[in-house]
């Protein structure tokens, strides 16, 4: 089969710019510890209520360090208080722990300007670690349909100076 | 460079007599015209969701309580009826010009596009109704009516026919062409078709034994993790579907319309056998941040993606060389000036340079969805819509419109409406999609979702209001566009005096070299089968829990569990 020189040239170059690419992305992984959201456990959703799930919201863990628990619902991330869109405070340098799963149907779990990017779905339990240095309200957003009344699934990280 | 022939064929259509429906005229006509009426009823939703996201317009639209029932429309009208009446009505054309001669069976034909047609109603009857807003994915376990998934078994039982309608005419042709070369324009059809049956396995699981089950009442769990796996097993492959009669016309049909010729015909068909094989191994990818599939099973399916990009890239050349011989025919001397010494008062053509153009970013930023880790800054953010607003709404829709300001004439048996009416629409259409593009794919990053009735949430992101505002002139050139669009072929169609002068682009081209071992298709599905092995199984081992089974009831998606 007959190829045209200048195309073999760009053939070669196209593999060397996407061998470049998949070394950056390499590079991502081992340099800089970027990691993808990966299996940690089922739940059924029946059972959320005995579950670790069960008192949803923020807890201790040390010194700046914490694990989030959130229960995500039509039209809510449940963080264990009344508010529909609730606020959770912590300081400027904290190491979070986030545990989330969903009760109902696919939801999104995005927070602004950090690499929280991850779906919460029922019978599964998403978690990230994030570390939130800038001090600032960061929305936590609900980046997947749900329903009529996803726009209004949001919640707040309030990162105060301190502490 | 045009042949001026008077084709054999009467201005008016006359009144159906028996054997109507064997002609050409009608078998692709009623698909593309049906097609047509899918993006009709579902182009036009579009810029007025742009508006309501807009902070500075959302008040235009007050009361636009319907935002995920137009969504909803918007997409399941234009990607899955439109693309696939389209791409259905453009492969009958596209085969049995180039083989000069009929389908297999006549019948089947029809049989397909009514199954089609019925399950286009069917859906059409639950969106409308508002009992299916379940966006074009529907992901369990938000649950539909039972007859908008009936509706969709039935669009993909029609395509299995018109697979085994376009392969059995092509074992025909076979049979009786033992040496011949087989047409660039039907081997990729052939290519396209394959990929589609085993990519659409995946959703006719799906609905077949989660979705329309638990929509009638007959199971009351589901997995909305194996849902996903089984549902972008066929959505990555889908939208190779829809670029491929795309790439089709690029390389079989534009070199005619351009007075030029392929570069290569060997390659183009090593990238046609590319994108069937390596279009199933690459779903994952939009599943980056699924909690239930291991990152062992993501990068694997990153590099396959990687892998899938070499055919485009393969495309850009071979096309690329195609334009510059046109643009050099035309006078070109220059580095670079063939770009612009095209016939771009050609709306077939311009249509056509336009999609590539569009699709330059369109398949960078699909190469940057699929680079695992970068993924997490994108994923379900409105750059997502930016990007495939390049690739389907700009390089397939795009270049579908060129095809159609041909198709159109060719089976009314009458010139083009307006050409500078369908001038006017390519350009709108491009400007338009490149600031949609651009405030969307910027908003994005910013942290904007997508998918989202922004005009209603009680939060608001200042950094991205500007870009938001900004894509409202986005929305207002492609609504224009849209409506040009469909006054020339309601025109066209309808008042159009002029005589038809324009041959259709057929390929027949066959001083290939290409060697015949490239016809395999036992080969090339073995190897797909292997790919899915290596690629899918261990997601489906992962994603089905074999212990507890289904654990998640259906829900309505306005609220509270599903009740059939």
């Amino acid at each position: 089969m007959h190829i045209d020189r200048l195309e073999r040239y760009w053939i070669i170059a196209v593999g060397v710019v996407l061998g470049a690419f998949g070394a950056a992305i390499v590079a991502s992984v081992v340099v800089f510890g970027v990691r993808l959201p990966s299996p940690v456990g089922r739940i059924d959703p029946a059972k959320i209520k005995e579950s670790e799930f069960a008192t949803p919201g923020l807890t201790q863990d040390g010194d700046h360090a914490y694990t989030l628990r959130i229960v995500a619902k039509m039209w809510k991330f449940d963080v264990g208080t009344k508010e529909p869109q609730p606020t959770i405070k912590i300081p400027a340098g904290s190491r979070l722990k986030i545990l989330a799963t969903s009760l109902d149907v696919t939801h999104g779990f995005y927070v602004e300007q950090h690499d929280v990017n991850v779906m919460l779905l029922p019978g599964q339990i998403s978690q990230v670690d994030v570390t939130f240095n800038k001090p600032g309200v960061f929305h936590i957003i609900c980046h997947e349909y749900c329903g009529p009344g996803h726009q209004a699934m949001v919640a707040s990280i309030e990162v105060n100076e301190g502490n | 460079m045009q042949q001026t022939k008077a084709l054999n064929r009467t201005p008016e259509l006359t009144f159906p007599k028996v054997g109507f429906l064997t002609s050409e005229q009608w078998i692709v006509g009623s698909h593309v015209l049906t097609g047509l009426m899918a993006l009709l009823f579902g182009i036009f939703l579009g810029p007025f969701q742009v508006f309501r996201r807009a902070p500075a317009l959302k008040w235009a639209i007050p009361v636009f309580s319907y935002y995920y029932q137009a969504l909803t429309v918007h997409g399941v009208m234009n990607a899955l009826f439109f693309t696939t009446f389209f791409i259905v009505g453009f492969s009958y054309f596209t085969v049995m010009r180039s083989l000069k001669r009929n389908m297999w069976s006549t019948k089947l034909v029809w049989a397909a596009y009514v199954l089609m047609l019925v399950g286009m109603l069917l859906v059409v009857y639950a969106l409308v109704t508002n009992q299916a807003n379940v966006l074009y994915t529907f992901y369990p376990s938000l649950i539909a009516h039972p007859a908008f998934y009936l509706g969709l078994v039935l669009l993909v039982v029609g395509t299995w026919l018109v697979t085994a309608n376009l392969f059995l005419t092509y074992s025909l042709w076979r049979r009786e062409n033992l040496q011949e070369h087989l047409p660039l324009a039907v081997f990729a059809t052939l290519t396209n078709f394959v990929l589609w049956c085993v990519a659409s396995l995946g959703v006719a699981i799906e609905v077949l034994f989660m979705l329309l089950p638990l929509s009638l009442g007959l199971i009351s769990h589901t997995d909305p993790q194996a849902g996903r796996a089984l549902f972008w097993f066929f959505g990555h492959p889908l939208v190779y579907f829809w670029l491929l009669p795309a790439y089709t016309s690029w390389y079989a049909m534009l070199p005619k319309q351009a007075n030029s010729r392929i570069f290569s015909d060997p390659l183009a068909r090593v990238a046609f056998i590319l994108l069937m094989i390596f279009s199933i191994p690459v779903g994952v990818h939009h599943m980056f941040t699924d909690p239930g599939v291991s990152a062992v099973m993501k990068g694997i399916q990153t590099v396959f993606t990687f892998v899938v990009a070499i055919p485009s890239l393969l495309t850009a050349f071979n096309v690329g060389a195609m334009l510059e011989r046109a643009g050099r025919n035309r006078g070109a001397k220059g580095l670079f000036d063939w770009m612009w010494k095209q016939d771009w008062r050609n709306p077939v053509i311009a249509a056509q340079i336009s999609a590539m153009i569009l699709f330059i970013t369109g398949g960078i930023s699909g190469i940057m969805n699929a680079s695992l880790t970068l993924n997490i800054a994108l994923h379900n953010t409105s750059w997502i819509p930016a990007h495939f607003h390049q690739t389907l709404g700009g390089a397939v829709t795009l270049t579908f419109m060129g095809i159609c300001y041909w198709l159109i004439p060719m089976i009314r048996g009458r010139g083009l409406y307006s050409v500078k009416v369908a001038l006017w629409q390519v350009h709108t259409w491009s400007i338009g999609m490149m600031i949609f593009g651009y405030t969307y794919g910027a908003a994005g990053l910013i942290g904007v979702p997508r998918r989202t009735d922004l005009g209603a949430a009680p939060y608001i992101n200042e950094l991205a209001v500007p870009y938001l505002n900004a894509s409202v002139i986005g929305g207002v050139l492609l609504l224009i566009s849209g409506i040009l669009f469909f006054v020339n072929i309601l025109g066209t169609l309808f008042l159009s005096k002029t005589p038809l002068t324009e041959e259709a682009p057929i390929d027949t081209y066959v001083e290939s070299k290409s060697p015949l071992w490239m016809e395999k298709w036992g080969l090339w599905l073995s190897i797909v089968a292997i790919l899915c092995v290596i690629a899918w199984a261990p997601v489906f081992l992962e994603v089905v829990d074999f212990t507890n089974g289904f654990q998640t009831p259906g829900y309505n998606p306005n609220g509270g569990i599903y009740k059939p």
